[in-house]
């Protein structure tokens, strides 16, 4: 037990932060609203976690002291949900691909700063983030409630009335506008909880890799935490989190894969490298055949119903 | 800022616009169709420019599966350059058909055919990864064959040294956008295709091949991005497959800019963004990048239809 956790303690950490992206990407799309954001204030939290560490609080011998972790998550949240709501009003009081364009902007101007700030430590990055625990598997202690209160109260939202105004602007925002519910107040709640939940994972995750700089928080992440979201299902919470953690171990996976006997060298070789194109093609096929992803609320309610 | 400068700046910044003119017109040509953004444009800028390198019989490095290929020919630039849009032009013809199309025909969620579009912008470009490695390509030095590295725009003892290359690409992108003006504006194809922008529905009725149509704005806003990576390839480098994603980021910026499913908003998005960015002081250049976006972000807050562009008001 002890030997599979020293080698399985990452990835199993990893998984867990890869969840609680996925769910961040899902809050925003609850309304029907595509967010490429998350990796952004994933990397703003992890700069607010690495500087205040290094930099700001007292580093003494031992480990990296719990109550300073969790207040410098708490700080990330904050900020993360002061520029979600800057970034969200103006992109999301349009309609349509604004929030996408937005996001997008957003995320290339913070990598820009990101690298040329004195602060965040340039190209070079953030070294030596402080550890908290002696070994990766113990992030769990913080990572794993994280996680689970997360989807409690996501499980919790998607049946009181704020879930509800979520979903029914997804289904048709102006309906849900002639019903009195006021979309552009619930679009960008729904795009700064989302945000807030990117910051906290990036505050952990920068301790967690020890190292934080600007290659954390790339276009190509957003797209592969959307894969991971559309892939495991965008109708219930549940999607997200199995998809995010599949997808974070998906690399793992396919170089497993890659090493069975037998396997054509070309095949062997396009798992071991050409992981991003069969990402690429995972995406095209899953919206073309399963727009709702794998995990739908029906599939969810097919299941209960053979437990009872 | 002396005057030499300044206009030397205001030419650099005018040519590199040009190049954003005519990548983002093939955004605004498929969003005036379709009302979506084709995230792969900037991964057929990519290729575009890859395929102009190939044809002109450059060999490539020794990483990826192609180790140290090339191709047995050795096209001039212009020829390469045509040739190696319309094989561009063609995979956007493909693209259509494989992560548009089907997409279109069961009238999903028009979010679902941007996440697509997406999906197809990482398979191109790590495919090209994946062949031919991730290493900068720079252009042969006899690209532009025989002409000087730089002309004189001002007299002797004040010049004003322009480089070529600038004036080439300058060159070309007018052209491509005079014929795309007339095509559009005073053809039967073009007129056609306005029809079917305007509304597919009734332009079918009307006896237009919608479909057809369609894919001819592919191959034509496909074609444009083969068009703008070659220019922009051949005037600095190729910096790796994913040199496209970034300048089609910078794309989009153009677009809201201009006015979304604008043409001349487009074209005058493209070289404002260029000029403003050539004036960006030496010491700040590190931040260059970063002032499109921002552009991006005021446009969203002050004048979301953009500047040439019709405010959209939704019908019941």
């Amino acid at each position: 037990m002890a030997e599979f956790l020293n080698t399985y303690g990452p990835l199993i950490v990893s998984m867990v932060l890869g969840a609680l992206l996925g769910l961040s990407l899902y809050l925003p799309l609850m309304t029907g609203q595509l967010s490429l954001a998350s990796p952004g204030f994933y990397a703003l939290g992890g700069y607010i976690a690495a500087i205040l560490s290094t930099q700001v609080f007292p580093t003494n011998e031992g480990s990296f002291p719990i109550p300073l972790l969790l207040l410098e998550m708490l700080i990330a949240a904050i900020v993360s949900g002061i520029l979600g709501v800057l970034v969200g009003i103006p992109a999301l009081r349009l309609r349509g691909i604004y929030l996408a364009l937005a996001t997008i902007a957003f995320v290339e101007i913070l990598r820009v700063l990101s690298l040329n700030l004195e602060i965040t430590g340039g190209a070079v990055g953030i070294f030596g983030i402080p550890q908290p625990f002696a070994s990766p598997i113990e992030y769990l202690w913080v990572a794993l409630p994280l996680l689970l209160i997360s989807m409690f109260l996501l499980y919790r939202l998607e049946i009181i009335r704020f879930g509800r105004a979520f979903v029914a602007i997804r289904e048709d925002e102006l309906a849900a506008g002639a019903m009195g519910i006021n979309p552009t107040y619930y679009k960008v709640l729904a795009f700064t909880l989302g945000s807030i939940l990117a910051g906290v994972a990036g505050a952990l995750s920068a301790h967690f890799l020890n190292t934080w700089n600007a290659r954390q928080g790339t276009f190509d992440a957003s797209i592969i935490y959307l894969t991971s979201v559309l892939i495991g299902g965008s109708r219930t919470f549940v999607g997200p989190v199995l998809g995010g953690m599949v997808f974070t171990a998906l690399p793992e996976i396919l170089r497993a894969v890659a090493e069975t006997p037998g396997l054509p060298i070309w095949l062997a070789q396009l798992l071991r490298d050409g992981r991003l194109i069969v990402f690429g093609v995972l995406i095209v096929l899953g919206t073309i055949f399963f727009p709702q992803g794998l995990v739908t609320p029906d599939l969810l309610k097919k299941i209960k119903r053979q437990e009872q | 800022m002396n005057l030499t400068l300044f206009i030397q700046q205001l030419l650099n910044g005018l040519s590199i616009g040009s190049i954003y003119a005519i990548f983002a017109l093939g955004y605004t040509l498929i969003f005036s169709i379709l009302g979506i953004i084709n995230f792969a444009h900037g991964a057929i800028f990519t290729l575009g420019a890859y395929l102009t390198y190939a044809l002109m019989g450059e060999a490539f490095g020794f990483n990826g599966l192609l180790a140290n290929a090339a191709l047995p020919i050795k096209l001039p630039f212009p020829l390469a350059l045509i040739l190696g849009s319309i094989i561009a032009g063609l995979v956007g013809v493909a693209i259509e058909r494989i992560a548009f199309r089907p997409l279109r025909r069961r009238g999903a969620d028009p979010l679902l055919t941007v996440v697509s579009s997406l999906g197809v912008a990482l398979i191109v470009v790590n495919l090209i990864q994946y062949l031919v490695g991730a290493e900068n390509y720079t252009f042969p030095g006899n690209t532009f064959g025989n002409l000087p590295a730089s002309i004189n725009f001002g007299s002797g003892e004040n010049p004003i040294p322009i480089r070529t290359v600038q004036i080439v690409i300058f060159l070309v992108s007018v052209l491509v956008l005079a014929i795309l003006t007339y095509f559009i504006n005073y053809t039967k194809y073009g007129k056609a295709m306005r029809a079917v922008a305007e509304d597919p529905t009734t332009a079918s009725l009307l006896g237009i091949n919608t479909d057809g149509f369609i894919v001819l704005t592919f191959f034509i806003s496909s074609f444009l991005a083969g068009v703008a990576g070659t220019l922009v390839g051949s005037s600095v480098s190729i910096a790796g497959p994913y040199f496209g994603i970034a300048f089609g980021l910078k794309g989009l910026a153009v677009i809201v800019l201009g006015g979304l499913g604008s043409i001349p908003g487009a074209v005058l998005g493209g070289l404002l963004i260029g000029v403003v960015e050539a004036f960006v002081p030496g010491q700040y250049s590190a931040y260059k990048d970063a002032v499109a976006f921002g552009i991006l972000f005021i446009m969203l807050l002050v004048r979301p239809q953009g500047l040439l562009g019709r405010r959209l008001i939704q019908k019941v």
